[in-house]
């Protein structure tokens, strides 16, 4: 009870005046609430960091720490002279900056458009629908899309023909240049839904007080959409964009290599299925260590920088 | 019904547009998840002839069948249902927290803080040393490896924030004012508003929960009461396509033994064995997201 | 304030929430080692004991030892085998106990088991072997000798999987042809891929269509690594070599060559070009996964297939099941010309590059050498393959014979395995290959020749009748006619994963699955050049440096197996 009376003058008079202790320990709650899970995430995140040293050794499992040999920079310097790198990380930048465009875009504007539906059981049902497909696995869903576009009876060919727009099958599985759309379009075909979902319970956020005061100034739906369900989320849309652009260089390899075949393999190769192709499965855990500290120094600078340049723009960050 | 006032030509093609692109959306997404759905009501050796889309051709329970005649299924089921609630729980709990903390502007701390949590997303030490981390605190082999390491994640935390900054600093300031301490002011008025998110949020660690099997297979898979049902499920896929078709079954395999139902239907399944318990939660959650708030109500 | 002690209390309660769990962490662990600890409490006469053991293979039919045949493992031995089959990458699992230096009793490594030797997370088996395991010298007999590891180290650090001394009675790979094929044109030779693309023309001109969709001539696969099985390995097969992997293994002068690199293999892969440029080769064959490839083949619309028997043995039994037993396929040695022999059935003797390892932390090596040792008797080889005297089989006349219920169980039920725990414990451990006998004369497998023609469809005796043979392998130049392989089979010598030619190894490999379905979809003008091209991109690569270190490989296992 005491504590808390102490509280009383502390919060009445204004911050600036009073030195940074003094303002410690107004705030000591908050690094009550905070101060924990920082030590939690050292242990958890920042202390198995040390494994980066690996990057600097020929590590082999068996060897004790003093026992493995250190070879400097070897790994990054055969990283970097290596040309089948620079193709692998084209295909990654490409389809993440594709994947960017697309998937943050169209699951923000489907969200919007969700909230604009006045019949309340069909937006459930529609948004439920939705996101079902995030819970298919990536092997089922490459398999209906490369039977969608097989030439041998694919939907996607049948019509077409039908309608006269070809007169022989196109082979899009077999065409370097498509396969990027291919694994864009596939991605929000399954994960629009769920993605969607975030910037739903932002809208949620929004007061509704707000869109009744918009109604009777008479504005129109797509003023109302523009002028309040966009400003409404726009903090969580920045973090989100921040947060993806920092992960522009880690985007998984699964649905490339079940999408792809050995005829795309120029396009589909993307970095982490190299870190494991010329990494962990040929034993070598120095060098998908090294291409891993490449990785991540890359992404913290994209992270900020986007950081930085949405601050100066939007006044929205993430630090 | 509701929309009493007159509707204008451009407000009804709008409407009808909406309306139908939702419809196109609906069935679009749809679709995988039946055609699975049909797959594993569908006979096993028939569905690798394929041209199943809607319906099973040859009805069946047996792939279903085929999953719940292992032994180990229960014991995972349930450790999969505790690592959900209270994964979620922990998680959602103590992201809303720090992210309170976080989007606090006058916090003093807040940009080293924000920078500590955000560079977590972005790197890892790999597998080797947190392997040896969970060892020597003695989590190999226990049920906490499933909820202790992912206590606080840096994106929900953010996306929370996020969600936070978006609230009207007014509530919180007149709340001050009112001699609330910082604790009073979260759990009164901030978490109750912030219920889409947390949900949101809950879903998204629950599902992760649920789903994840890589823990299993790293530090409990040598401890068959903490399996979980997503890494059974696993082992019955895995062992069906081993089964079925490779090089070492055709040299190890005694071919008096009959062979097992085909990976396809197995796999679809799992997929909706999987599936089914989290889309029954689905609703409750739902329902926090999908509708507006009105802040009126709160500030009274 | 009445409010904000309240509060005050609920966020003490979330500490609590938090240290709880840190506390339980603890009781959890100990939990789980007291189990451990248990286990082992309850069991028959001999001295029971745990054993722990990590497998690198899935077996689900694993019952932890609680069906007939495991609880007679343990009444006979006092052996409780707890096995962990991780599903996911043993290699992570493996590199893991090699980094933290913990073991268990009993390590199935398969292919990582380098990694563990260089740990020095086994033991020599050596010794012990030779102190406690009369029956595992009987089992391998002089192929003992082959398990040891390389020259400088003459310890054996695992026993062998696989069958030893196994009679091949099938054939493994081949060219298939549907068996109404060869009917209609009335058994026609099929020695030559010339012979092969023959029957195939001939019967789609007559045939353009099956059950109403377009006849395909030949379906090829290309997913991934399957590459290999449909596409590439047929290359060195049809062109007189035997299955060594990515190698050409020279008989005479021991020299070996990255299979593809072999002007043999250019014009096998120039006549795949003619036939995909005549419109014989499904245009689809490099792109489908290998799902529509099954079921196209389970359509019964694909006249020929180049493959492994194990690659379409689903859509075999949907064909089957769908009574289209015409539509299935004949297997037929086809070389590239007469010039080659098909070596199929060319042994390679024994070589089990992968088993059952002792850890350096077993609780007792003598114990865990002995169990093995008694997996290798003729009472553990009978129990694993027969089941339970008086259970699963009888003794009549002195010989064992299985009821012809029990037979169709076997056969029919695909939890056979589960409930009964027969063949549980046989792979990974070692066994008998299937046509050894026993003292009695009678195999130790319960497979034989009579079980296997019996298993034929009416269609497939007509078609065997047609071409004068009663097996499929009688087709194939016979195991007799070549000599046994003295480096036991090529693909089991592991190129060290730390050196320059692994990389070079995954790097041709990749070239190779890109390569070929390019030249092979090429107009046949380009072929020669991209041919050429393929070549320099392999040179550059380093495959000739690779081939100069795979042949000192090669040469110590020679020597090792044959001194």
């Amino acid at each position: 009870m005491e504590n808390l009376s102490l509280l009383q003058p502390a919060t009445a008079v204004p911050a600036r005046k009073r030195s940074k202790w003094r303002l410690a320990f107004e705030q000591r709650y908050l690094f009550l609430m905070s101060l924990p899970f920082v030590i939690w995430l050292f242990v958890f995140s920042y202390l198995p960091l040390w494994g980066w040293t690996m990057a600097f050794q020929k590590f082999k499992p068996g060897r004790t720490f003093g026992e493995q040999q250190w070879v400097g920079l070897d790994n990054f310097v055969q990283l970097f002279r290596e040309p089948h790198f620079y193709m692998v990380l084209r295909n990654t930048l490409a389809m993440s900056f594709m994947g960017l465009a697309v998937g943050y875009t169209i699951p923000v504007v489907f969200a919007i458009l969700l909230n604009e539906i006045r019949w309340s059981p069909f937006k459930r049902s529609i948004q439920t629908i939705s996101y079902l497909p995030h819970f298919v696995s990536w092997v089922v869903v490459a398999g209906i899309i490369t039977k969608m576009l097989s030439t041998d009876g694919g939907i996607v060919n049948e019509i077409l023909l039908a309608l006269n727009l070809i007169d022989q099958p196109i082979q899009f599985m077999a065409k370097g240049e498509w396969f990027w759309g291919i694994v864009t379009m596939s991605d929000l075909w399954k994960e629009m839904g769920w993605n969607s979902i975030i910037f739903l319970a932002a809208i949620s956020g929004i007061d509704n007080e707000q869109y009744e005061a918009a109604k009777v100034d008479g504005a129109s739906r797509l003023r109302r959409m523009w002028h309040i369900t966009l400003p409404g989320i726009r903090p969580t849309l920045m973090v989100m964009l921040i947060l993806s652009i920092g992960w522009l260089t880690s985007i998984g390899f699964e649905k490339q290599y079940l999408l792809g075949n050995s005829l795309v393999q120029d396009y589909s190769e993307v970095l982490d299925l190299y870190v494991l192709n010329y990494g962990i499965n040929l034993g070598r855990y120095s060098f998908g260590t090294a291409i891993g500290i490449v990785n991540s120094l890359v992404a913290i600078t994209l992270l900020l920088l986007s950081n930085r340049i949405f601050k100066r723009i939007t006044n929205e960050s993430v630090i | 019904m509701r929309m009493q006032r007159k509707i204008n030509p451009g407000e009804l093609a709008f409407e009808t547009a909406l309306y139908l692109f939702m419809i196109v959306v609906g069935i679009t997404t749809l679709y995988p998840f039946l055609n699975v759905l049909a797959i594993s009501l569908n006979d096993s050796t028939d569905s690798v002839r394929g041209g199943i889309y809607l319906v099973p051709r040859i009805f069946t329970w047996d792939n279903y069948g085929q999953i719940f005649t292992y032994s180990n299924l229960l014991v995972a089921f349930q450790n999969s249902v505790l690592r959900t609630v209270i994964g979620t729980i922990v998680g959602v709990f103590s992201s809303a927290m720090v992210a309170y903390v976080l989007s606090r502007k006058d916090f003093i701390a807040r940009k080293p803080v924000s920078l500590v949590f955000v560079l977590t997303l972005y790197f890892s030490g790999g597998l080797i040393p947190m392997y040896m981390l969970m060892r020597d605190l003695h989590l190999i082999n226990s049920f906490w490896v499933y909820i202790l390491p992912g206590i606080v994640n840096a994106w929900n935390i953010f996306v929370i924030r996020s969600y936070m900054d978006g609230l009207p600093y007014s509530l919180q300031e007149s709340a001050k004012i009112d001699g609330a301490s910082d604790l009073t002011i979260f759990f009164r008025i901030i978490l109750p508003l912030c219920k889409p998110v947390l949900a949101t949020i809950a879903l998204f660690v629950a599902v992760g929960q649920w789903n994840s099997w890589f823990d299993t297979f790293i530090y409990n898979s040598s401890a068959q009461h903490l399996s979980t049902l997503q890494y059974e499920l696993m082992k019955i896929l895995a062992n069906t396509t081993a089964g079925a078709s490779s090089a070492d079954a055709a040299r190890a395999g005694d071919p008096s033994v009959a062979a097992r139902v085909s990976p396809e239907s197995i796999r679809a399944a799992i997929t909706i064995v999987a599936t089914l318990p989290i889309l029954t939660i689905y609703p409750f959650l739902q329902k926090y997201f999908v509708s507006g708030l009105t802040l009126g109500a709160v500030k009274s | 304030m009445r409010k904000k002690s309240k509060l005050l209390a609920l966020s003490m309660a979330s500490v609590m929430v938090i240290l709880s769990a840190c506390t339980g962490s603890n009781s959890g662990g100990n939990a789980s080692e007291g189990n451990e600890a248990n286990a082992g409490a309850n069991g028959g006469s001999p001295e029971p004991i745990t054993l722990t053991m990590f497998s690198a293979d899935m077996n689900t039919n694993y019952e932890n030892m609680k069906s007939d045949v495991g609880k007679k493992i343990t009444e006979l031995t006092g052996v409780k085998l707890e096995i962990d089959y991780p599903v996911g990458d043993p290699k992570q699992k493996i590199s893991l106990m090699a980094a933290s230096n913990e073991y268990p009793d009993l390590i199935f490594a398969k292919n990582e088991v380098n990694m563990l030797v260089e740990a020095g997370g086994l033991i020599d088996l050596a010794p012990l072997i030779e102190e406690y395991g009369p029956n595992i010298k009987k089992l391998y007999g002089d192929y003992l000798k082959r398990l040891r590891w390389s020259k400088d180290d003459p310890s054996i650090y695992f026993l062998g999987a696989y069958g030893v001394n196994e009679v091949q009675w099938k054939p493994k790979d081949g060219f298939m042809l549907q068996h109404d094929v060869v009917k209609e044109l009335g058994y026609p030779e099929i020695k030559t891929v010339k012979d092969f693309e023959n029957a195939i023309r001939a019967y789609l001109e007559k045939h353009p269509t099956i059950d109403g969709q377009p006849t395909i001539g030949l379906s090829l696969l290309a997913d991934d690594w399957r590459i290999a099985q449909s596409v590439t390995n047929p290359a060195v097969f049809s062109t007189g070599g035997s299955d060594d992997g990515e190698w050409y293994i020279d008989e005479t002068t021991q020299k070996p060559v990255v299979h593809f690199t072999r002007p043999e293999e250019k014009e096998y892969f120039k006549w795949l070009n003619h036939m995909y440029n005549s419109g014989l080769i499904d245009p689809e064959s490099f792109v489908q996964k290998y799902d529509q490839y099954k079921a196209k083949i389970a359509s019964g619309r694909v006249l020929g297939l180049i493959d492994s028997e194990w690659q379409f043995r689903e859509p075999m039994q949907a064909l089957r099941q769908a009574g289209k037993d015409e539509r299935t396929y004949g297997m037929y040695p086809v070389t590239l010309n007469e010039t080659f022999q098909n070596r199929n059935f060319q042994s390679p003797g024994y070589s089990g590059g992968v088993g059952v390892a002792i850890s350096k932390d077993a609780k007792d090596p003598v114990r865990a050498i002995k169990f093995l040792d008694w997996l290798c008797s003729d009472e553990a080889q009978i129990l694993n393959n027969w089941g339970v005297e008086g259970i699963h089989y009888t003794i009549q006349d002195g010989k064992r014979v299985i009821s012809k219920e029990e037979m169709a169980k076997r056969t029919t039920d695909p939890e056979y395995g589960k409930k009964t725990g027969i063949g549980v414990y046989l792979y990974p451990f070692p066994e008998y290959g299937a046509g050894v006998t026993d003292a009695t004369g009678q195999t130790y497998k319960i497979e034989n020749e009579q079980q296997i023609i019996d298993s034929y469809s009416d269609v497939e005796k007509e078609v065997l009748a047609g071409y004068g043979a009663k097996m499929w392998k009688d087709l194939y130049p016979q195991s007799s006619e070549f000599p046994v392989k003295p480096w036991g089979s090529a693909w089991q010598i592991n190129i060290p994963q730390d050196t320059d030619g692994a990389i070079t190894m995954q790097k041709s490999l990749e070239l190779l699955r890109k390569r070929v379905p390019e030249m092979i979809m090429a107009k046949p003008e380009q072929f020669d050049g991209l041919w050429d091209s393929f070549q320099a991109e392999l040179d550059k690569a380093g495959v000739h440096e690779l081939e100069k270190q795979f042949e000192g490989l090669l040469k110590d296992k020679i020597a090792l197996f044959n001194d």
